[in-house]
């Protein structure tokens, strides 16, 4: 095992120790105490198999995970970010449908093994997006009813 | 330049309003939606779904009605939804449980309160009733009080939660015959609470008469009492709390209606006032209503708010001793 | 044998139609990752509404049916459960579908949750009574002890290490108590608007499968296609039937189990195939293979999941009281006509009550047949390249999340767990106990909570929770539980290395 998973771990479990804190230490001190009494022993467990995880990655005696290498960190930021921006921000200011073609296009694009500079691959991708959005306009706002936030553009 | 963003705001102000009044004159013009805070196949969503299936109709809106469900916390999630994110377009509707959503707001910890939101009509009053397994030996709500006052604080008894109605019907039988209950706050609301009765888990319980009715008919429970004024026309046998000797006035009794979030234009409440009360009367619904055992009880706007009124003060009083 | 008279029903020409639309449609809807039985079932009502009873009811029975069959889909070919009925199945049908083996696992999905079904609904129609009896002997202190007994399961689950599994499962515990408390209505750890009601389970299940999957599909980048494409093997029909039959065990098993636990009114349909899975792997001789791509496993967990179709109905059919919130919904179908469930229903409405009943047991049968005909068309689905299906699950997550009670809110929850679940999985950590702790973390709760305020009215808690033959069992088996995990755990702890375990993860990645 490499340094990076070792730090990785170390990292990610201590978040999760952190959170477990956290979690105790509102438990144990907000009212009304009797809403939180089960709180209290879950985060009691919590925080003894979160400090022990956190020991464990510490003394680099983690089995299992295999974290992330630097070429998958790569590849996943782009997508990541789009697919952030869609759902925290997009999807409501642009409205569901818009703002899902939008970002249905962009991912299939960044994502393509098919050379960008390829004209046929592009009317490829524009046609399966608009497939796209007849299916999930005739599932979602036809058959299911789903009152979706109002769209930007219709 | 000052000059031309106050121009062209004053224009802007002008088209919007323009296109508003043009709105409210053929309001409705797309299909509405009613918020229920509950889930869906509970009580309140069942007869929503009943109440507004005529909505599309060309005497009724003209435009259906759909019904969404934002259910949690007993209505706390749907309501603090509907005051604080809902549009006041008028085409956002709303459907209220009288007393729980007072009573909550009264208990505090929520961002509603009565005067968040205009009533629009009542379409229904489904009082609670005291309900014992088939095989209790309870026969009458005096068997139900001696017991409890032989055994302070051991009558165990069911209902929907705490600040619903069941609730408030159990602190006025503790407060009118002077004893001390058991009130098991279910978590799976009316329908958990009916089944901790007939399954024997508690002694008794509060329910709403609806499910109440029902469950009698398939021969499970007793009905003792009704925590209203008059007898039921579902229950014509069942004598009402008062009857039987204990102060219990119609605090309890879960009205259900339509209202919209406060800021919604006055002439599309006015609209609404006039024509939602005309469609609960419609003769289908109130077949479908009756098949289902839901107690009707259509009110208007301006009866709606009295009754609001008259609750949020009694209901502050009750809740005043906790 | 009241029953068959009233199979005519089922068969005139209108009525079968809607059975095969019901059949169709909810195979489809639930094979939609995001879409729940109780939404398609919802989605349904309306249209009962012109029906006559019996008709709308058939429609409504087909289509509760085969969403939970549906659901199955979606699990093994995308990892992404329909519902949380499919947890267990996604364990071992994702690793057959990766292997190439999808067609396999959805026809031995299918066949397994036929037979689990259909004995399901054969209980119902001949044991009713007795099973109502048994439906109401759970009160609150013997759901409790349930609930801890699907706590001692999270550790063994899906995890090659017992910690972190256990970890997984008290993250969810501790999701489930943000929000306002059920009972007390106290509010609690609400950090942002978005989670005040609580985390829903529904979008939290969505984002915790789908989200990491959209992610892994990411980490792979613009690689070529052909590099990796799955192949998909053709698997003859007539292999799986025999292969199910042969595994007597887990079929047994998990129709037993799904029968058992989905009679429970609250808790059954939700946990009754991760109980099954957990089971058939204890009583199973190979046991090692569980998650690896086992047949066993996905026979277990698909055939207990339908099993408990039929006994979930009992509590509503019986008492009028609703056990889930599909029979909820259901319950609102037969009012709407004027029917009330009891225990006189099948003396009143018979030809309803029949019918209905009988079109569940068709039903599973056209399930069976419609799945198996699609088994080998769906598993194509591994063929879609990565981007297209990337873009097209995460659009799915994202509706689905926000239809389930039209709330934004739900959608930035699923995001939010899905991003952080994929991290937490590159580092052990999975999904499946975190979502067990999620459901269980209510029900141990609030029946905490009442039964010791019920106990403190009567007698105590000692004697409530610690008495009288139901509990003592449920305790019997809690304890049997943990012993045998521990013992395994110590066992398999002492012919593991650490590169052993290492070569596991990387085989299952």
């Amino acid at each position: 095992m490499t340094d990076l998973p070792r730090n990785q771990h170390i990292i990610a479990s201590g978040l999760v120790a952190a959170v477990g804190v956290t979690v105790a230490y509102i438990s144990y001190t907000a009212q009304p105490a009797a809403a939180f009494l089960f709180p209290r022993i879950i985060s009691t467990v919590f925080v003894v198999l979160a400090l022990w995880t956190f020991g464990k990655a510490l003394l680099g005696r983690t089995k299992v995970g295999n974290g992330l290498s630097a070429t998958a960190i790569r590849n996943i930021l782009p997508g990541l970010v789009v697919a952030l921006v869609y759902v925290f921000w997009a999807a409501q200011t642009l409205g569901f449908y818009t703002a899902s073609t939008i970002t249905f296009f962009i991912l299939v694009t960044l994502y393509d093994p098919a050379p960008h500079g390829e004209v046929k691959s592009w009317v490829r991708r524009i046609i399966i997006t608009a497939g796209f959005l007849a299916v999930m306009y005739g599932l979602f706002a036809m058959l299911l009813n789903v009152f979706t936030p109002r769209e930007i553009f219709f | 330049m000052k000059n031309l963003i106050a121009a062209a705001s004053i224009a802007l102000m002008g088209l919007t309003g323009a296109a508003a009044a043009d709105g409210h004159a053929n309001y409705p013009e797309r299909p509405m939606m009613l918020m229920v805070s509950y889930g869906a196949g509970g009580a309140t969503d069942f007869q929503a779904r009943i109440v507004t299936m005529t909505a599309g109709n060309d005497d009724a809106l003209g435009m259906p009605i759909a019904i969404i469900n934002k259910p949690g916390a007993g209505g706390r999630v749907g309501w603090n939804w509907f005051a604080t994110q809902a549009e006041a377009d008028g085409y956002t509707l709303g459907a209220y449980n009288i007393p729980h959503f007072i009573a909550q707001s009264i208990e505090g910890g929520v961002e509603y309160g009565a005067d968040s939101f205009e009533p629009i009509a009542n379409w229904g009053a489904d009082p609670a009733v005291f309900v014992v397994a088939a095989d209790s030996p309870f026969n009458s709500m005096a068997d139900v009080v001696n017991y409890a006052k032989e055994n302070p604080g051991g009558l165990t008894f069911s209902g929907a939660g705490l600040f619903v109605g069941h609730h408030i019907a159990a602190l006025q039988l503790e407060k009118a015959a002077g004893v001390k209950l058991a009130y098991i706050p279910n978590s799976k609301g009316g329908a958990g609470a009916m089944k901790a009765v007939i399954a024997g888990e508690v002694l008794g319980g509060v329910n709403n008469l609806s499910d109440a009715f029902r469950a009698r008919e398939a021969g499970n429970v007793k009905i003792l009492g009704v925590f209203d004024l008059e007898r039921n026309d579902f229950l014509p046998d069942v004598p009402t709390m008062m009857e039987q000797g204990y102060d219990i006035d119609n605090a309890s009794v879960n009205f259900r209606g339509v209202m919209v979030p406060k800021g919604t234009p006055q002439p599309i409440i006015d609209k609404l006032a006039e024509i939602v009360p005309t469609m609960f009367a419609n003769g289908r619904v109130a077949g479908k209503m009756k098949a289902g055992g839901s107690p009707m009880h259509i009110m208007n706007r301006a009866e709606v708010q009295e009754m609001w009124a008259a609750r949020e003060k009694t209901l502050k009083e009750l809740l005043a001793g906790l | 044998m009241e029953f068959i008279y009233y199979f005519g029903d089922v068969f005139t020409p209108f009525n079968f139609m809607l059975l095969l639309l019901g059949t169709v449609g909810g195979l489809i809807l639930g094979a939609t990752p995001g879409l729940s039985p109780t939404m398609a079932v919802a989605l349904l009502i309306p249209f009962t509404f012109r029906l006559e009873p019996a008709s709308g009811l058939i429609l409504l029975g087909a289509a509760y049916t085969s969403t939970v069959a549906g659901g199955a889909v979606s699990a093994i070919l995308l990892k992404i459960p329909g519902a949380p009925a499919n947890i267990a199945t996604t364990l071992d049908g994702h690793t057959m579908a990766k292997k190439g083996e999808g067609a396999r696992a959805l026809q031995l999905s299918f066949i397994a949750s036929a037979v689990g079904g259909v004995f399901g609904v054969l209980l119902l129609i001949f044991l009713t009574p007795l099973l109502a009896q048994w439906a109401l002997a759970f009160g609150p202190s013997h759901l409790f002890w349930l609930a801890i007994l699907g706590v001692t399961i999270i550790g063994s689950l899906d995890s090659s290490s017992v910690v972190k599994g256990l970890l997984s499962g008290c993250i969810g515990l501790w999701l489930a108590t943000i929000g306002f408390d059920d009972i007390m209505g106290a509010q609690r750890f609400i950090f942002h608007s978005s989670v005040s009601g609580g985390i829903n389970v529904i979008p939290a299940l969505i984002g915790l499968f789908a989200i990491p999957q959209v992610i892994t599909m990411f980490a792979k980048g613009r690689a070529r296609l052909d590099a990796e494409v799955l192949s998909v093997e053709k698997h003859p029909i007539s292999k799986a039937f025999r292969e199910v039959f042969n595994r007597f065990r887990a079929l047994s098993i998990g129709t037993i189990t799904g029968s058992i636990i989905g009679l429970i009114p609250g808790v059954g349909g939700q946990i009754a195939g991760l109980v099954a899975y957990d089971q058939a792997k204890k009583m199973s001789p190979e046991r090692g293979k569980f998650g690896t791509g086992h047949s066993e496993g996905v026979i277990a967990a698909e055939s207990a999941n339908n099993a408990m179709v039929g006994p979930s109905l009992v509590p509503l059919l019986t008492l009028s009281i609703p056990g889930s919130p599909t029979a909820a919904v259901l319950l609102g179908g037969l009012l709407i006509h004027g029917i009330f469930p009891g225990s006189d229903l099948f003396d009143n409405y018979p030809e309803v009550a029949w019918t209905f009943i009988n079109s569940m047991l068709i039903g599973q049968i056209l399930m069976c047949i419609f799945g198996l005909y699609i088994a080998g068309l769906a598993a194509r689905v591994a063929q879609v390249p990565n981007n297209v299906m990337a873009a097209v699950v995460l659009g799915l997550a994202v509706f689905g999340s926000y239809s389930v009670q039209n709330s934004m809110g739900d959608v930035y929850i699923m995001m939010a767990l899905g991003t952080g679940m994929f991290f937490l999985e590159r580092f052990g950590f999975s999904a499946a106990p975190l979502v067990l702790g999620l459901i269980l973390g209510p029900i141990a709760e609030a029946n905490f909570i009442q039964g010791s305020m019920i106990a403190n009215a009567t007698s105590s808690i000692g004697s409530y929770f610690f008495t009288g033959p139901l509990n003592l069992l449920l305790i019997g088996i809690v304890v049997a539980s943990v012993a045998y995990s521990g013992w395994m755990e110590l066992r398999s702890r002492r012919y593991t290395t650490k590169d052993d375990a290492v070569a596991k993860e990387e085989a299952l990645s």
